[in-house]
């Protein structure tokens, strides 16, 4: 347990400086910034304490949006999706979803992947729509909504199997 | 009370969730101008509602002295009008040239025991209202419009400490900045003003017509007292102002129609 925990921190400051040093600085065909720090949402444990993970994400988005001079839309939707996170995992894995690291393996790959694209897409609803906060912007919230979580999803995806166990 | 206890550690997820989303919401208000100014309107034009509720009930009570107000300046209109009527050649020209339109509103809220006071009224971006219109009484100068939701605005009071309006004298056209120093709803500061300038006590004071906000000409109070300093080459005038800001119930709104021209020829 207590080498989970300094797992949990090293992936904190490594994901919140990769993301707030290279990755928000990307500019892939001018407006997709992809944000893989949502990684340590998705792999905290599934039956790891739902409150620290509250707060957790909470200063996560916070050091982000400090760092990177954001308005405060990562907080608010990094806040929000740590809270979700457990209704949505129960949602996507059904009675499975206290295997503690379900979502890397033990459950179908169907529901693996139901779990990691609601997880990035509510996120990124949430911090377009608090950026932009306009009905004028509607279609610029979604398209940007849309194409980040593409983005966020491939990466999130592959960073996950290549740093799977291999047994 | 140990139920109470129960309910709130089962609850605690959800609660400290709303408590980190406030002081998000927070931190959002405090960091992005944007942000702020969508809260802000929110805000206004809910408690603008509020506020003209209990707006409506304090006039029906005050009815008889706003009626009598009204009169008084309607006889003075009536005599603007009947000296007009003597004239009508110059009629239509005159008002053609003169680059306001005039709105009135009513006040719903009226703030001046603070530092920076602000006033609501019941005209907005409906009744073709925008910020930064000059805002005046039936004898005086109140504020410039600095927000607009559909039925209300708010209005930077001139008892407001950051608002600078340029004035003159009537006499000779010394002109300077007025300003609001923060402890009498009457009371004002004119600065700025060349010592070069003869002035005394109970000269008049009016706007200067050099901001895109009030025509020139508009009565604002008389020198109540002044001081020459010795090293420096400009007054300090005190000011009183002929308008009691803390019992107006109706204002009115000025448009400059050649706001435009004014801002395309300050841009360039």
């Amino acid at each position: 347990m207590n080498s989970d925990n300094l797992v949990s921190v090293f992936q904190f400051i490594l994901l919140l400086f990769l993301q707030a040093f290279l990755l928000s600085n990307m500019n892939f065909f001018g407006f997709i910034n992809p944000n893989l720090y949502l990684l340590f949402i998705i792999v905290y444990r599934l039956d790891g304490n739902t409150t620290l993970l509250i707060i957790l994400g909470f200063l996560l988005g916070l050091f982000l949006d400090l760092l990177t001079q954001g308005s405060g839309g990562h907080t608010i939707a990094t806040l929000t999706i740590a809270y979700l996170r457990p209704y949505i995992a129960k949602f996507s894995f059904g009675v499975n979803n206290d295997i503690p690291m379900g979502m890397l393996k033990g459950s179908l790959l169907s529901q693996r992947l139901l779990y990691l694209s609601m997880l990035i897409f509510v996120h990124h609803l949430i911090l377009f729509t608090v950026i932009y906060l306009s009905f004028d912007n509607i279609i610029t919230i979604i398209k940007n909504t849309f194409f980040t979580s593409v983005f966020t999803f491939l990466m999130a995806y592959f960073s996950m199997e290549l740093f799977k166990e291999k047994k | 009370m140990r139920q109470l206890f129960n309910a709130l550690i089962n609850y605690k997820n959800t609660l400290i969730f709303i408590g980190l989303l406030a002081l998000s919401l927070v931190f959002l208000n405090s960091r992005s101008f944007y942000h702020q100014s969508i809260f802000s309107n929110a805000t206004l034009s809910f408690s603008s509602q509020f506020n003209l509720i209990t707006h409506n009930i304090s006039s029906y009570i005050n009815l008889a002295e706003s009626n009598k107000k009204l009169h008084l300046e309607n006889e003075k209109l009536k005599a603007l009008e009947l000296f007009k009527f003597a004239k009508p050649l110059h009629q239509n020209t005159l008002l053609d040239s003169f680059g306001f339109e005039v709105r009135s509103a009513r006040i719903v809220k009226n703030s001046y025991r603070g530092a920076r006071n602000y006033l609501i009224i019941d005209k907005g971006y409906k009744d073709s209202i925008e910020v930064e219109m000059g805002v005046i009484t039936s004898d005086g100068v109140v504020g410039i419009v600095n927000q607009v939701t559909a039925d209300f605005s708010s209005i930077l009071s001139v008892l407001h400490r950051d608002l600078k309006i340029n004035a003159r004298f009537k006499k000779n056209g010394a002109y300077g900045s007025l300003s609001w120093q923060g402890n009498h709803p009457k009371r004002m500061k004119l600065l700025d003003v060349s010592t070069l300038n003869p002035i005394a006590i109970g000269d008049t004071i009016v706007t200067g017509g050099m901001s895109y906000y009030f025509p020139y000409g508009i009565p604002i109070g008389t020198v109540l007292d002044f001081k020459k300093p010795d090293f420096e080459g400009y007054y300090d005038i005190d000011v009183e102002l002929f308008s009691n800001l803390t019992q107006k119930e109706f204002v009115y709104i000025l448009r400059n129609n050649q706001l435009n021209q004014l801002k395309q020829l300050n841009n360039e």
